[in-house]
């Protein structure tokens, strides 16, 4: 009964892989979608891609599921953010995986970060006095229109190693992409402008990126730790500072808790604001561009509405 | 690029199901102890206190910041060690207080022990919780083969020195009338089954751990009362449910440790359901 049951769940598997497997092209898995969106935007119809971690979910933290491993062997090419956002579930599964293309540091392993403008790297020593730091640099760093740019043209790179029939079909979807997202930059940034040097609280240090190229001054952070209460006297520290710079915003990634960033809104009559730091993070959020979009017009709504702008 | 046969399909579950059974192999047993003992949660304290041993350790420079270091092993085995004596000294020393409380007040001031340690940590503290607690579909052949060596070795010990173990484990007063040292005995139990535990923790996570401890040997209680019996049902339904889970989590492409978690729940539902149908037919 026991091996029944097996065979039968083994040729439904089979037969649902086929099927994914015919659309062909190259196939490419990335471990978030943002990755997924831009290459997407890259390969066109050359390249099946999927994402493994959801826009929704916190990509620090992510429930392997089975069907991760299977798709992790049949990739052609597993983009990562790399900075060790993945290392708390992504290296095992890659392992188990038994695809040696795809094994870091092998030709079909793609670390987006490598070539991107990575911020908050700890220069000589690390000491405990400096709080939470990733000794590789703030692995957030998608969330720079730049390096965007940046990540699509490495992807771009790696498709046209893997398929040099193709290259000009890559460059050409390149280069329409960065005029699209040059259009965007200035968008963006012409409806930020009014608010260039606006005093911000984050719950993490995942807006760094976003943060620098927009012009916002993060002053502090909710829990610099995610999952580790902050100290009282931290929350106390932090409540004084927003009080005496009367900061208004503080930026809530939609996977956090929020029970302490409302605790400290209240004290400081400042305003909550969950915004979506990834692609699919919220539906109306398909693709990297549109992730901008979004959060800058919840953004500058937000400054609106709380007169924190003033 | 090829498709996928059925048999690389088998291939790719082959590691978790294989653990899985190991996990039965022993869990089932030591779950017969530990449901006899009335300690049911000390797998949770013992691998609690496994945790905050691993993450001092990996604040310590000598460990690099690697959790998967070698320094960062021993000294989680040795916190262990620690949890171990402390549950076989109190049992003899204050009857009054019930060894369960002890149990508990370990397992809350461990894991708050654990998050003040990370909170004192540099970098890292939010994957730290993830890499010491495993999740099976990742695991791989060598440690399934290491486990497998390591709980042989267990499994014998417990075999050869059955009777001490048993007889305490069974009825604790007589076991310290007849002159045996009780201390020791609970000891060396602690201290195994710290090890098992904290082992299959890395491996499989808390919850599938502590369902494979309790849910078998509960399920093996509902139908029988020896010993043999009970370890007989108890493995049944251990592989069964693993067989069962792995596949389930296959169809329906869900996380492979709390399929597994909620069909032992199921089962063991179903079992105890049947069971005034079936029991009155094996007693005759």
């Amino acid at each position: 009964m026991q091996r029944l049951i097996w065979l039968a769940v083994a040729a439904g598997m089979a037969l649902s892989l086929q099927s994914a497997h015919a659309r062909a092209g190259i196939n490419v898995i990335t471990s978030t979608e943002d990755l997924a969106s831009l290459v997407r935007e890259i390969g066109g119809d050359k390249v099946s891609v999927e994402a493994l971690a959801k826009g929704y979910q916190d990509p620090h933290f992510v429930e392997a599921k089975p069907s991760f491993v299977i798709k992790l062997h049949n990739a052609d090419l597993l983009v990562v953010i790399g900075r060790e956002l993945e290392v708390g579930w992504l290296p095992p599964l890659i392992t188990q995986s038994r695809n040696t293309k795809i094994q870091p540091g092998s030709q079909a392993y793609l670390d987006a970060s490598l070539t991107a403008r990575i911020l908050d790297m700890p220069t000589g020593q690390i000491t405990r006095a400096m709080g939470d730091v990733h000794p590789l640099g703030n692995p957030h760093y998608w969330l720079e229109p730049g390096n965007g740019r940046r990540i699509a043209k490495a992807i771009q790179d790696k498709l046209t190693s893997l398929s040099a029939g193709d290259a000009a079909y890559f460059a050409q979807r390149f280069t329409d992409f960065d005029r699209r997202l040059a259009e965007g930059e200035k968008r963006w940034q012409a409806t930020m402008a009014p608010y260039k040097g606006l005093k911000i609280v984050t719950y993490h240090r995942s807006w760094s990126n976003f943060a620098d190229v927009f012009g916002l001054d993060v002053v502090g952070y909710v829990e610099p730790k995610p999952g580790i209460p902050p100290s009282p006297a931290h929350q106390l520290a932090l409540t004084q500072e927003m009080k005496r710079q009367a900061i208004k915003i503080i930026l809530v990634e939609p996977y956090f808790d929020l029970q302490t960033p409302n605790k400290i809104a209240r004290d400081t009559g400042a305003r909550v604001l969950v915004m979506p730091p990834s692609v699919g993070g919220v539906k109306e959020v398909q693709n990297y561009l549109q992730l901008f979009d979004y959060d800058v017009s919840l953004l500058v709504s937000a400054i609106k509405d709380t007169g924190a702008g003033r | 690029m090829g498709e996928l046969t059925v048999w690389q399909i088998a291939e790719f579950l082959a590691a978790p199901f294989a653990a899985s059974l190991i996990l039965t192999g022993i869990h089932t047993y030591l779950g017969v102890h530990v449901v006899e003992r009335g300690v049911i949660f000390v797998d949770l304290s013992l691998a609690q206190i496994a945790a905050l041993g691993a993450t001092i350790a990996i604040l310590m420079p000598f460990s690099d910041g690697d959790p998967h270091s070698r320094s960062v092993y021993w000294v989680s085995l040795a916190f262990t060690f620690i949890g171990a004596a402390i549950f076989s000294f109190v049992r003899t020393k204050h009857a009054r207080i019930p060894q369960e409380a002890i149990i508990g007040i370990t397992y809350a001031v461990a894991s708050a022990a654990a998050i003040l340690a990370m909170s004192k940590s540099t970098s890292q503290a939010e994957h730290l919780k993830d890499m010491l607690v495993g999740n099976i579909i990742a695991v791989s052949w060598p440690d399934v083969f290491k486990t497998a060596g390591l709980y042989g070795a267990v499994g014998l010990f417990h075999y050869v020195y059955r009777k001490p173990f048993l007889a305490i484990s069974m009825n604790h007063e007589h076991a310290e009338a007849t002159g045996l040292n009780v201390r020791l005995w609970d000891f060396l139990f602690y201290a195994s089954f710290g090890f098992v535990v904290t082992s299959s923790v890395s491996i499989a996570g808390v919850l599938l751990v502590f369902c494979y401890l309790i849910v078998p040997s509960v399920a093996a209680m509902l139908y029988a009362e020896g010993i043999g019996r009970r370890l007989a049902i108890g493995w049944t339904m251990g592989t069964v449910v693993s067989a069962l889970g792995v596949c389930l989590s296959l169809v329906l492409d869900l996380p492979t440790g709390a399929t597994i978690v909620c069909t032992f729940g199921l089962v063991l539902v179903l079992m105890a359901a049947a069971r005034p149908l079936i029991k009155p037919r094996l007693n005759r």
